[in-house]
Formats: C-alpha cells, sequence, structure tokens
C-alpha cells in the first residue's frame, strides 16, 4: 500500500480570523499535489500544521494511518514560504548538517549533499555562503535543504517563486523525479501554468475551506466548453459584448477564451466574430487551471 | 594550587575538542548510499541532536572573526594588567651602600628597616677607606656612604626640602644609627638595646566606633567584575544568536526536524561552552604569565573564593541564558533586540553593583546576605560572601540548590515562550501575546 499523508478536519483560529475550517484532503505518494489559494486562504497554515509548527484547534493528520510523531517529521522535507538558511555558513556544510539533523551520518550526510549540489548545479557554489548566492541559486539550496534526507513526504510551499525559466525547468524536473521514485509532494504556487504542467492533481482552498480538489486532467475537462478565438486587429475582445449564453474567462495576447453555455452556440459566436474581423484561431480547448481556480474561488 | 587549576582548565578544553572530534568521526562504516530507511531516521536520538545544534553553535563561534579578534584583545589586556604592573615593580628604586671600617649587626638591621620602611631596596658594599668611599660617591657607584658606624657622607649637600626616597633614605639612616650610638653611648647593654629595637607603636582607639570591617577583598572585587563581564558578553551571544535565526528563517526548517527545546538547548550550550573556553583560555594565560613574570596578582588568593567565582559564573550563565534565550525569540531586529536588552541587563547591573560595594568596603549587611540566595543577583553576591568568609559550606550549597531549581523551572518556561514566539514574525512578541497558543 502506498504512503499516504491524510488532513482531516483542521481547524485553527487567530483571534477572529478562522484560517482553516475542517479542512479536509489527502496527498497520495508517488504524485505532486498541487496546493492553491488566494493569499490568506490558510496553505502556509496547513503546511505548518504538518510538521506541529502550528497548534490545531481540531484536526488531526495522519501518515500512512498513523499520528505524525517526531521520528515521522524527520523523513518530511520542508521548504517553508519564507525561506530559511544561514546566511553565513558555507552551502555544503549547511547541508550537510540538515542532512544529519534528519538522521543522516556523516558520510551520508557528505553523499547526499554532493548529489544534490550536481542535481541542482549548483556544485561550484558549495564553498560560498548562502548569503553571496544569487536569488535563484539560495532557492535552489533551499530546495536541497528540503532533500538532502531523501525525504517521503515533500512540502513545499512556493517553491518555484522568483526563479527564472531555467530555474523553474530545473527544479520542476526534481520534483517530478522525486514523485516518481515514491515521494509524496505537496506544493503549493499561485503560478499556475506551472502547477498544471508539473501536478497530476489539485486541492484549491479558500478562507481555511476547501473548494476544489480533484485530478488536473479531470477538471480540465469538466464544466462548460472553452473557445479560444482570436480576431485580427482585436485586443480586447469588445466584438463578444452583449453576446447572449457567452461569458469572456480571459482576454490575453489578442486572443479571447469564451464559456459557452452550450457547445452549439459555436457557429453564432463564429459569425460575430468573422463580422469583427479575419478569425486566425477558433478552437474547443481544455479548461486551464487558472479557469478552475478563478470560478471555483466564485 | 595554581598549577591544579590551570591543568584542571587545559583539561576541560582538550575533552570538549576531543568529544567533538569523536562525534564528527562517528558513523556507520561502508556508508556509500545517500537512501534513508526509517530505521536509519530515527537512529539519532534526543541528546545527538542537541550535541548536533551545539556542534555547530561551537564552530560558527570560533570561526567567526570577531570571537578570534575579541579574545586576543582580552588575552592582551590580560597579559598587559598583569606584566606592567610587575615591570614597574622590578623598578623599585635602590639604595646603594658604602660601609667603611665595622658596622655592627644592631646598626645593619637598622638600615635595613629604613630601607624597608621606604620601600626601596639595599645593597651594601664593603669599602677599605674613606678615600675609596668618596670616589665611589664620585662615580656614582654608591649613595651613600657609613664611615666606621658614625658619620655619613653624601656626594651632594641634601636638599632640604627634597621627599625623594634617596634622601628620606639618608636621614632615616642618619637618625637610626643616631639613636644606636646614643642609646650605646648611654651604656644600655646589648639586651636592653635590642628590647628598645623591639619597641612597637602604641595601639590607638578613638572616642566613636567606626566601621569594623577588614580591608577590601581584592579576590571578590576582581571576581565579581569578571563575572559581570563575562555574564554580559556571553549573554548578549545568546540574545543575537536566537534573534539571527529567527530573522533569517532558518528555524522554520529546523523545527521541522527537531523539537524546540533540543535547538534551543544546543545553542545555549554550544554558546556556554565557547564562553567557558575563552574564559578557561584566559585564566590559564593569566596563571602562567603571573608565574613567569612574578606577579603577586593570584597570591594569596584562596582556592576556594576563586573556584566558587568559578562556579557563580557557570550557574549565573546557566540560570540567565533561558532568559535571554527566550527573548531572543520574541524580537527579529537589532533594534528590537537592543530594547529587550536593557530590561535584561538591570538585575546583573544591581547585583553586580550591590556586590562590588560590598566586596571594597570589606564586610556585608544583613540585607545583602539575603541575596545570596537569589537566582538573579546569587552569581555575584555568593562569591563576595565567601570572598569575605562571611558564607558557611551549607550556606553555600543552599545558594546553588536554590539557583538549580530555579534554573529548570526557568528553563522549561523559556522553551514555551520560545516555542511560542520564535515563528512570530513583524513587530516585537509581547508576554501576554504568549499567554495562549494563538501564533
Amino acid at each position: 500500500m502506498s504512503a499516504v499523508l491524510e488532513l482531516r478536519g483542521l481547524s485553527r483560529r487567530y483571534g477572529s480570523v478562522q484560517a482553516l475550517d475542517e479542512l479536509s484532503f489527502s496527498v497520495p505518494s508517488g504524485e505532486v499535489v498541487g496546493f492553491l489559494g488566494p493569499n490568506g486562504a490558510g496553505k502556509t497554515t496547513t503546511m505548518r500544521a504538518i510538521f506541529a509548527l502550528t497548534e490545531l484547534d481540531a484536526g488531526t493528520i495522519l501518515w500512512n494511518g498513523a499520528a505524525i510523531g517526531e521520528a515521522e517529521q524527520r523523513r518530511f522535507g520542508y521548504m517553508p514560504e519564507e525561506r530559511g538558511l544561514y546566511p553565513n555558513m558555507p552551502v555544503a556544510e549547511q547541508l550537510e548538517y540538515l542532512g544529519r539533523l534528519h538522521g543522516l551520518s556523516i558520510p551520508r550526510a557528505r553523499a547526499a549533499t554532493r548529489q544534490w549540489l550536481e542535481r541542482l548545479e549548483i556544485t561550484d557554489r558549495a564553498h560560498s555562503k548562502v548569503e553571496e548566492l544569487s536569488h535563484g541559486n539560495q532557492q535552489r539550496v533551499q530546495l536541497a535543504a528540503a532533500l538532502v534526507h531523501s525525504p517521503e513526504l515533500l512540502i513545499l510551499d512556493e517553491p518555484l517563486a522568483g526563479l527564472d525559466p531555467g530555474g523553474i525547468e530545473t527544479i520542476g524536473a526534481v520534483l517530478v523525479e522525486q514523485a516518481k521514485s515514491g515521494c509524496g509532494v505537496l506544493l503549493s504556487s499561485h503560478q499556475l501554468d506551472l502547477v498544471e504542467n508539473l501536478c497530476e492533481s489539485v486541492t484549491i482552498i479558500n478562507q481555511g475551506r476547501l473548494v476544489v480538489a480533484g485530478r488536473v486532467d479531470d477538471l480540465a475537462s469538466a464544466g462548460h466548453p472553452r473557445l479560444a478565438v482570436r480576431v485580427e486587429g482585436d485586443r480586447d475582445g469588445a466584438w463578444v459584448r452583449g453576446l447572449a449564453g457567452v461569458t469572456v474567462s480571459e482576454v490575453a495576447g489578442g486572443e479571447v477564451r469564451l464559456v459557452l453555455e452550450d457547445e452549439n452556440d459555436s457557429p453564432r459566436v463564429l459569425d460575430v466574430a468573422a463580422r469583427a474581423g479575419r478569425v486566425t484561431k477558433f478552437d474547443f480547448e481544455r479548461r486551464r487551471l487558472s479557469e478552475v481556480f478563478r470560478e471555483a474561488l466564485r | 594550587m595554581k598549577g591544579t587549576y590551570a591543568i584542571v582548565l587545559v583539561a576541560v578544553v582538550v575533552l570538549v575538542r576531543l568529544a567533538l572530534r569523536r562525534r564528527r568521526r562517528r558513523g556507520p562504516s561502508g556508508a556509500s548510499t545517500t537512501h534513508v530507511t526509517t530505521s536509519e531516521s530515527a537512529r539519532e536520538g534526543t541528546h545527538n541532536v542537541v550535541a548536533l545544534v551545539c556542534e555547530r553553535e561551537i564552530r560558527q563561534r570560533v570561526r567567526g572573526r570577531m570571537f578570534r579578534a575579541a579574545t586576543v584583545v582580552i588575552l592582551l589586556g590580560v597579559g598587559a594588567a598583569i606584566v606592567i604592573p610587575s615591570l614597574r615593580h622590578s623598578h623599585t628604586p635602590t639604595e646603594r651602600v658604602g660601609v667603611v671600617g665595622t658596622l655592627g649587626a644592631d646598626s645593619r638591621a637598622r638600615v635595613a628597616a629604613t630601607a624597608a620602611s621606604l620601600g626601596v631596596k639595599l645593597h651594601v658594599t664593603s669599602l677599605a677607606t674613606r678615600a675609596a668611599a668618596t670616589a665611589a660617591l664620585d662615580a656614582g657607584t654608591i649613595d651613600v656612604a657609613i664611615l666606621n658606624g658614625d658619620s655619613l657622607v653624601v656626594k651632594n649637600p641634601l636638599p632640604p626640602t627634597s621627599t625623594s626616597s634617596a634622601t628620606q633614605f639618608v636621614r632615616g639612616v642618619a637618625v637610626a644609627l643616631g639613636v644606636a650610638r646614643a642609646q650605646s653611648a648611654a651604656g644600655l647593654s646589648s639586651r636592653q638595646i635590642a628590647t628598645l629595637a623591639r619597641a612597637t607603636p602604641l595601639a590607638i582607639t578613638s572616642v566613636h566606633a567606626g566601621k569594623s570591617g577588614r580591608a577590601a577583598d581584592p579576590t571578590s572585587i576582581v571576581g565579581v567584575i569578571l563575572i559581570f563581564i563575562m555574564l554580559s558578553q556571553y549573554l548578549g551571544w545568546i540574545l543575537v544568536g536566537v534573534m539571527e535565526e529567527k530573522s533569517s528563517r532558518i528555524v522554520e526548517v529546523l523545527l521541522s526536524a527537531v523539537r524546540p527545546i533540543q535547538v534551543v538547548t544546543g545553542k545555549v550550550l554550544g554558546i556556554g561552552l565557547v564562553a567557558f573556553a575563552q574564559a578557561g583560555i584566559i585564566l590559564v594565560w593569566a596563571l602562567i604569565l603571573a608565574r613567569i613574570v612574578g606577579s603577586n596578582l593570584i597570591h594569596g588568593t584562596a582556592p576556594w573564593a576563586l573556584a566558587s567565582i568559578l562556579v557563580w559564573l557557570v550557574l549565573g550563565y546557566s540560570f540567565y541564558c533561558w532568559i535571554y534565550a527566550a527573548a531572543g525569540s520574541m524580537v527579529e531586529r537589532q533594534d528590537q533586540a537592543q530594547t529587550l536588552a536593557f530590561p535584561l541587563t538591570l538585575p546583573l547591573i544591581f547585583g553586580y553593583v550591590i556586590s562590588l560595594t560590598t566586596a571594597s568596603s570589606g564586610t556585608a549587611a544583613g540585607w545583602f546576605k539575603v541575596f545570596a540566595y537569589i537566582p538573579f543577583t546569587a552569581p555575584f553576591a555568593m562569591p563576595t560572601l565567601v570572598g569575605l568568609g562571611e558564607a558557611t559550606w551549607w550556606q553555600f550549597s543552599a545558594a546553588v540548590a536554590i539557583d538549580v531549581v530555579c534554573t529548570i523551572a526557568l528553563a522549561r518556561g523559556a522553551a514555551v515562550v520560545y516555542r511560542r514566539a520564535i515563528l512570530r514574525t513583524g513587530s516585537r512578541v509581547k508576554i501576554r501575546e504568549l499567554r495562549s497558543h494563538s501564533h
């Protein structure tokens, strides 16, 4: 049986703010699960609760059906939202230290450090102090800190924030590798396109409550049909206004994404678009994760 | 005894280093893979985690340039404090006396006593004739010549208003030998003369009773100053160290793997070991220098007074370190730490001032003795009482017991504060905000 992280009925109140409100979901091993929600939705509180870094008013968190103790906690990897490393400590020494805190022997911590510095393409910075690194490289070191002890579960709060495309590609590939090797990965992010590419499933929360959870493919194919239309010379989709049974989902780069209440309305839409200018694109497409997110929070 | 202290301190430093090195070398043989199993992860126990945190703290502190520079500066300062007075002491003026003819034992003793009373060294040479004495005075090889015990010759007339030690010496010798000659001329027997030579001043009493305390106790004064300086420095390290872990956010990563009490214990232990190693090095350096230059700085110090200072330095650190660790967890900026540091320093300053005043006066008032049992002031007050000889072994033990019990209770409270405050960021955390778990 593959391992699974289960969060059941988590509740947490900060003064007058209900940060978590009977939140329940699970993270299976071997999958990258996107954890989405607007700012203040309760993502960081949830992630901290997994490591007992915040006390819960109610609810339980289980790993393989049992409560999480210190030993289990040390087999998880954590990348907090606010990055945390010793600024004056050399990179390799820091990773070895964190590996040893998670129970690795010295030789294993050294070997794992070498391995992850190589995999994350920062071997040449092994002896640099963290404060001397660029933001992107600090991010890589932070991820290495979460991975150095080969965790069974990875909890990553905004791991892709502030990275350049190269960094996103490297870290994204590492996360997928980890999932394929059997590790459960829960990552929060506001970069929905990236999450859509990386994750098999997503959990969306708002005001501490679960709003939507499911496989990305299922969520993408659910809901009303999406129609992507590009009309030459049109930048803001003005031609769609007033069209009954059609709502604008997104307008970006001269392309308008429309939600049709009825798929059979498409000829009527094409007719209106053609009257506005030369139609260069007219395709039915999957629902994007950004659309799933927006519609879930409405 | 001084050698014993040095050996003990060196042994402590060496043992700490060996323990750390052994721990660094430990690990399963043949480990070559990075795969971690459940049992392997759970292998390291609680005390090993504390040791790891402690070891990192020691390495980081010792590696720091500030620490090294501060240690060198302190060693230089201590060295100067020991060597310079000794050099000055070695330049005590010497009065060179040439003796022509015979000078009786009694007269020689009077000349020596005059030199001793003025704090000058005495060097006596025998000269064959008055001419030889005159030549020696002209050549400057002697300062005064005594001719057959009944007259003195100097190179130049003595200035009437001079108060120099050389002038006072010559006048003093003239008086002493004059008295001896008068006593001899009076027909007194040698026994009577000897009795007169042993004359002691009369006792002086006053109408009103004054303070009957002993002289100031130098060991206590130095000890109280050292405890204050060292505690202030080392506790500051804890405050800033905990604050830096909070502000760099590394603490959230640490606490995802280990318990707060393990982090904070490792930290105060590490800083404490570095601090006492530094103190030990300074003490050993001081003892070695004092022996080399023949300084009397440590001379006469009772071993138990010195031991008491060291014991209370450790106990004082053990007590206050938890307060400073908890305080450090409540702040994340330098200005916040400085604001918080001032009220924390007040009990230290209070204990320091009352103890220094008492040690200087040589008498401990009744109210002062009470403070020797209060953990906030005991690190200063109890060594002062010991130095003044006003603490019995059971009073000392009682103060230690009270301090240890309070330290344990304080550590528990500090761990709760640390756990609740360390992840709260933004403005300074207030104590009332920590009463509930609303973080």
